[in-house]
């Protein structure tokens, strides 16, 4: 089955260890990674690149506007239309002391 | 210190500021930070929250050494002993705690300063008192399009119950709010007043395993506050969050907290009680809900207030707030992405043993967690393993990720008994 996919699975525990030690990362690129966002070609052109030096700069701004947060950022929008669909919450009552235990069709 | 030569180690950046700070305090390991926002065209250098929090640093510690460059993009910190509040030193209050002030500055709440002091408490000489007062103390989440702190009603309600899994009694540190504030005009500065007594001070903490199930979620509590609005807005967040979560829980109580907005003396910089004109400040409100799960230890929070330019209703605020909750809940594991750091450094300062930690994939895929993972290891903590929880049937994207931390046995130089 392995043979079928071509790339690598995405979130694989072994995979976030290995990154997340991997220092030559910044632990943003470290973690698109994991996620599989990042495609191959694109890592490959980045090595070979020279004026990855100076593209960097645009990235420090960036970074220097994020602060040490701990509530994550939510998207809102995205959370009420997620929530207010009925099959993700029942997804979610497995969670929860009210789901029904014992796998029944009660209703 | 005693030897000229002392070794540094060495970070950039600002992030993680206030975790590699404690981890250099525990471990007493000096440390050096360069480029501190140095790209930064309008605000260079250290932030006053930043700032603030160095000064909280020395008023602990005994015969710490900070310098910082002129530009404030460069900090060495050599680590002091954590004597808590000692007699005599800085603490000027008559109830025997270093009173901290906050300048009006100050963009973050006061759980800024409170998750990192609490890091350092269990491992203090003498009791850690501090009294945080002064024009910038925000008792309120800061908004989560900025700053995203946690309310102290979080912190208390879901931050340090964790403690006890570690043997430091819950029971005996004390958390009292003397006045509520949300931020101020431009999410600046506040006027609340928050005390902190955090009197269980351990030899060595337990590590912990919180690696089985996180159990299912079976109350929800929470607490609604409102500085100088209507009383009526915590009832309209309450009731905005019932509507989502009661299909799930029926056990929801949300407390409701009223306060009257907290007067700050303002126009003339030296303006002490006399003087200066006062105005009002930290208008707004907020919601903070809590759920607890059947499992011991395990609970999930979350965070939501009005904006300081306002313009957003009170059923808003709840139902964001719920949604919020029902989001991290979802992300599974056993602690919530914002409760990791604190657990996650604790176990790693903790007894020599493994402990193990169940979180969700996304609370691990979070550059913070990374990070932290990195300065732990740079401060000479072993790595971590990382495992899939596997006991749910799902492996790959939904799985939960078991993380195994191996203490260093930092421990309390303080209460070493001969």
């Amino acid at each position: 089955a392995r043979a079928l996919h071509g790339k690598r699975r995405p979130y694989r525990a072994v995979d976030l260890a290995r990154f997340m030690y991997d220092t030559s990362l910044t632990p943003k690129e470290a973690l698109q990674k994991w996620r599989g966002e990042e495609d191959e070609e694109a890592e490959e052109d980045i090595e070979q690149d020279d004026d990855t030096f100076f593209r960097k700069t645009g990235n420090d701004e960036k970074e220097d506007l994020a602060e040490d947060r701990s509530i994550p950022r939510f998207d809102y929008e995205d959370l009420a239309a997620k929530w207010s669909n009925t099959d993700a919450v029942e997804a979610l009552r497995s969670r929860f002391a009210t789901a029904n235990l014992l796998d029944e069709d009660g209703a | 210190m005693s030897t000229p030569k002392t070794e540094f180690l060495r970070f950039t950046g600002h992030r993680a500021f206030t975790h590699r700070l404690v981890l250099a305090t525990l471990t007493g390991r000096p440390i050096h930070i360069s480029h501190i926002r140095s790209a930064s065209p309008t605000h260079p250098g250290l932030a006053p929250h930043e700032i603030s929090f160095l000064r909280l640093l020395e008023s602990v510690t005994n015969g710490s050494v900070i310098d910082v460059s002129y530009t404030g993009t460069t900090i060495t910190y050599q680590p002091g002993l954590i004597t808590g509040t000692t007699p005599g030193a800085g603490s000027s209050l008559a109830s025997d705690a270093i009173e901290h002030i906050l300048p009006a500055t100050c963009t973050r709440s006061v759980t800024y300063f409170l998750l990192p002091l609490a890091l350092l408490a269990p491992f203090s000489k003498a009791h850690m008192n501090v009294r945080f007062s002064g024009p910038g103390v925000i008792t309120s989440a800061t908004s989560t399009s900025g700053p995203g702190d946690l309310s102290i009603d979080t912190f208390r309600t879901a931050l340090l119950p964790l403690y006890s899994l570690f043997g430091i009694p819950p029971a005996r540190i004390e958390l009292r709010v003397l006045a509520r504030s949300c931020p101020g005009p431009g999410g600046r500065g506040g006027g609340g007043l928050v005390e902190m007594r955090f009197a269980s001070q351990v030899r060595l903490p337990k590590t912990l395993h919180l690696n089985r199930r996180p159990g299912r979620i079976r109350r929800i509590r929470g607490v609604a506050y409102c500085t100088g609005v209507s009383a009526s807005h915590n009832s309209r967040m309450i009731t905005a969050a019932r509507g989502v979560l009661n299909q799930l829980v029926s056990d929801v109580h949300v407390a409701a907290q009223y306060d009257p907005a907290p007067l700050v003396a303002s126009g003339t910089e030296k303006g002490g009680e006399k003087g200066g004109s006062k105005r009002k400040m930290g208008i707004g409100f907020g919601l903070s809900l809590v759920a607890e799960s059947s499992a011991e230890g395990v609970v999930y929070s979350a965070d939501e207030v009005a904006p300081p330019q306002g313009g957003v209703v009170p059923e808003d605020v709840g139902v964001r707030c719920a949604y919020q909750l029902l989001e991290v809940i979802a992300q599974g594991g056993c602690v919530t992405g914002a409760a990791a750091p604190t657990v996650l450094m604790l176990m790693a300062m903790g007894a020599e043993d493994v402990g193990r930690l169940r979180l969700g994939r996304e609370v691990m895929a979070r550059e913070e967690i990374v990070g932290l993972a990195r300065d732990l290891k740079q401060f000479g903590a072993s790595s971590w393993g990382i495992r899939d929880a596997g006991d749910d049937g799902e492996e790959g994207e939904g799985g939960d990720l078991i993380v195994s931390v191996k203490g260093t046995g930092v421990g309390n130089v303080g209460r070493k008994v001969a």
